[in-house]
């Protein structure tokens, strides 16, 4: 689940032990610069999971605990200030992989969960319209499943089902295309790749997603696989391992993919006068450790000007958007995103990029709010811009 | 408090009030995991109701409300100590200060900022690096630890052995007093600026802070390994004689060093003789004079053997990660000892002594932030789930406290629990005058009260050290194994 080889995790009851409350994570933590309570910090909710697994007298686990759990981006910053190096991150996916066994978790989490056994997707239509957005391309049935091509595009929900992020994935398929990348996709036979699940404390019905995704990947001959959505991407790189089982699958997020594309100069970047800034989605950023290739596409177009959000790289503030925290409190998620384009608006960028999905819807709505004159783009697109 | 003061609270704040228990049971605790077995027959730690004022006026309303109804009120922001410093002991009003955040003035030709209270030093650090400037100095908990929370403390860590304590380097205060009266304190009002430094939030609730700042110069980082503690104090007294300053120098015992390496955060795989680090920053001329000094002492005649400056430079990136021996631990329990750095090696011997009577490992590790002095922590793996052994090895504590008395120390910083040894951090003259502060400032002892100028009744200084030493009597008999 992450890349982050100097944090630890033994177990629940050991890690609520050893976190010292110290409360360097508390700074950083979306969730409680928004709520604002004690109980709301990472330090907080630990030493509550203190009480309730780690004593010989466990104290119960109540409703506020488990809504103030429930509260988190997963986006993993207090892993990154832990004085004491616990994985807290891994820490959350326990707890609520507890709590959901327990049969206490929270009703938006069912929601995801049964909406996902059903539809195999995050939205309630059919999955076998995943390729729907293709019919905006020149010949959309050049993405349907082939055996054997190069490499294998895993589009995600997000970019195949919603209007607005289909734009990621056609930005997408048109650069491969214009590469003359030999490409294809899983279609109908793409399923979630878990990370609604995982985050929800399902853990063992995600393993029935990642198990599918792997075995079509395998039926299909694919040894190359890309992911646009960084939460697909995680779950491609570091939970799918087991199931691969020694089949050679080289998973690259489409950034670090493109990045490469450009330094080989297979594609051709166009002079833009723009001030750009990056935000690093957290699963791509601090939990997959992919800082640079975004960053190197982005000075790779002549002319543009890249600015840093005042939160960059490791210490990168979420958009809010993270750890399903839109199914319980979406205010908060709201609130957390707001955060984030005020640090948009003090770069004076014309553009923010990303390279996240959920990202990108995020952190449009907040500066739709704001009414900021900033445009919110893929990586790809940005690309694809360049490339007109 | 009635009902009708808490609802008053209450309503006044709106969602920044909360009555719910589980809320409050949050701030009933800081880094120091103390038994309910041990808290619960002697204090009332819940708060009645937690507020978080949003900007001076609140607070100051709060103190009124507060004075008027004689309600303790006990302030908080970080709460990153181990002695309840800022949980309370009497319940009524946990001022939770959080919200007063951020830099209210940068100004560059005083080399002054004024911050509200609230801000953590890391996020001052980082205000600053972007604008060339940088703290002075700051606590080894800077990403927690807050501007107003350390001045209410000693104020000496990382860069008080070049630039002195904290209160040296604050200009002036604003201050809520318990009466709801908003002051500007200074060197030259009274009350003066030194009341207000390590008087824990007794004396009112500070609520911005004008803080001296300094240019942000390039650094470098030195390791030097000793054989022994004598060899240590020798490094340590010719690096803080020479003619450039150190920014920084800390040290590590050998049982650091091997239980460190035990978890796996090795210093260049040392587990033998004793660890010096000094930083020095300033001008390319001084840096080149510290390496010249660091030379002279290092090399294969003399007494300390030099560390690659690449674990240097990790051990200074890694500077806020102390707390990883708790690792080993589950809990860490352990006495921070405000001690004169000539009695280091006497201290350490007394330490290993103790190590080997109690069968346990001790671990030291330290800050030198005076030419005098350094913050020693000594501390040793305990477990907090077996309750009864728990608050038996909390004895130990005391003992090691005794140890750094016997050679001039006393505690670092007193709250609640280093309450019963006041008598060793101030003399008797110093502490009447103390006491006579708090009474002048706060006749109704409503600020923070059961903290630092006296212990509670259950705790006084006969009582605790009774107490303690049967205590630690009966796990030197039964607890070998522990």
């Amino acid at each position: 689940m992450s890349h982050e080889q100097n944090k630890l995790y033994t177990t629940l009851e050991k890690e609520a032990l050893i976190c010292a409350r110290c409360g360097s994570c508390r700074s950083n933590c979306p969730v409680y610069r928004v709520i604002g309570w004690e109980s709301a910090t990472p330090r907080g909710k630990i030493s509550m999971a203190k009480d309730i697994f780690s004593k010989k007298n466990p104290a119960p686990v109540t409703d506020d605990f488990i809504r103030r759990i429930s509260q988190c981006t997963l986006c993993g910053a207090c892993s990154n200030e832990c004085s004491t190096d616990i994985d807290i991150r891994k820490l959350w996916l326990d707890l609520r992989h507890r709590i959901a066994e327990m049969g206490k978790a929270p009703k938006g989490y069912d929601a995801i969960r049964t909406n996902l056994l059903a539809n195999k997707n995050i939205t309630t239509f059919d999955n076998n319209d995943r390729l729907e957005w293709t019919e905006d391309l020149d010949e959309p049935e050049a993405l349907e499943p082939r055996a054997g091509a190069d490499v294998c595009y895993f589009v995600g929900c997000v970019s195949a089902f919603f209007p607005q992020a289909s734009q990621v994935a056609l930005a997408i398929a048109e650069i491969l295309t214009e590469a003359e990348i030999d490409f294809t996709t899983m279609g109908g036979e793409e399923w979630c790749c878990g990370f609604p699940l995982i985050g929800s404390g399902f853990v063992e019905d995600s393993k029935q997603f990642i198990k599918h995704n792997v075995e079509k990947i395998k039926e299909l001959d694919i040894h190359t696989l890309i992911a646009s959505c960084a939460s697909c991407y995680n779950v491609w790189k570091y939970d799918s391992e087991e199931y691969l089982d020694g089949y050679e699958l080289k998973v690259f997020h489409t950034t670090e993919y493109l990045a490469e594309m450009i330094k080989e100069g297979k594609l051709e970047l166009n002079e833009m006068d723009e001030v750009v800034t990056y935000h690093d989605p957290c699963d791509l950023g601090r939990n997959s450790g992919i800082y640079d290739a975004p960053r190197e596409i982005i000075n790779s177009i002549p002319g543009v000007k890249f600015v840093e959000l005042s939160h960059n790289r490791e210490s990168s503030l979420c958009c809010g958007g993270g750890g399903n925290l839109q199914s319980v409190d979406a205010d908060t998620a709201s609130k957390i995103s707001a955060l984030r384009a005020e640090e948009i608006k003090a770069t004076g960028a014309t553009i923010v990029v990303s390279a996240c999905q959920q990202c990108e819807q995020m952190l449009s709505s907040a500066i739709q709010k704001g009414k900021l004159p900033v445009r919110v783009m893929d990586l790809s697109q940005l690309i694809l811009e360049a490339m007109q | 408090m009635s009902n009708e003061m808490l609802l008053e609270i209450a309503e006044k704040f709106g969602d920044r009030a909360t009555l719910s228990e589980f809320e409050r049971s949050l701030y009933s605790r800081d880094l120091a995991p103390v038994p309910a077995l041990l808290v619960n027959p002697l204090f009332k730690t819940l708060p009645d109701i937690v507020v978080r004022p949003s900007n001076t006026e609140e607070v100051a309303e709060i103190m009124k409300f507060a004075y008027r109804n004689n309600i303790p009120v006990t302030p908080r922001a970080g709460a990153s100590t181990v002695y309840f410093n800022s949980v309370p002991t009497k319940g009524g009003i946990l001022m939770d200060l959080n919200l007063l955040t951020g830099v209210v003035e940068l100004d560059e030709k005083s080399m002054t900022v004024t911050v509200n209270t609230a801000t953590t030093w890391s996020e001052l650090d980082e205000y600053l690096n972007s604008r060339g400037l940088a703290p002075k100095s700051f606590p080894s908990s800077a990403p927690v630890a807050t501007i107003g929370g350390w001045f209410c403390m000693m104020g000496y860590g990382i860069g008080s052995m070049k630039y002195g304590s904290l209160l040296s380097q604050v200009r002036s205060i604003e201050v809520v007093l318990p009466d709801g009266a908003v002051k500007k304190v200074t060197r030259e009002t009274t009350p003066a600026l030194d009341w207000f430094a390590a008087s824990e939030g007794t004396l009112g609730v500070i609520t911005k802070l004008e803080v001296e700042v300094r240019k942000l110069n390039n650094m470098k980082h030195y390791l030097l390994h000793l054989s022994d503690a004598n060899k240590m104090l020798d490094t340590m007294k010719a690096l803080i004689g020479a003619e450039v300053i150190p920014y920084n120098v800390h040290f590590t015992d050998q049982e650091c060093l091997k239980a460190m390496h035990a978890l796996g955060f090795t210093l260049a795989d040392l587990t033998e003789g004793c660890v010096v680090g000094v930083d020095y920053e300033g001008s390319d001329e001084e840096l080149q004079q510290a390496r010249n000094i660091i030379e002279n002492l290092s090399g294969a005649d003399k007494i300390a053997n030099p560390v690659s400056e690449e674990t240097a430079e990790m051990e200074w990136e890694e500077k806020f990660k102390a707390l990883r021996l708790k690792r080993g631990g589950p809990s860490v329990l352990g006495a921070e000892v405000w001690l004169p750095i000539k009695n280091l090696p006497e201290y350490l011997e007394d330490v290993q002594k103790m190590s080997t009577g109690y069968n346990l490992g001790l671990f030291s590790y330290g800050h030198v932030v005076t030419p005098e002095y350094a913050s020693v922590m000594t501390t040793f793996y305990a477990d907090e789930t077996k309750t009864i052994k728990y608050i038996i090895n909390l004895s130990l504590v005391k003992k090691i406290h005794d140890i750094g008395y016997r050679y001039g120390g006393c505690p670092y910083g007193v709250g609640l629990w280093n309450s019963p040894m006041v008598g060793r951090i101030h003399k008797s003259l110093e502490l009447s005058e103390l006491r006579q502060r708090k009474k002048s400032m706060d006749s109704k002892g409503i600020m923070n009260p059961g903290k630092v100028y006296r212990s509670p009744f259950m705790l006084n200084p006969f009582n605790y050290g009774l107490g303690m030493n049967v205590l630690a009597g009966v796990r030197k008999v039964l607890g070998k194994g522990w």
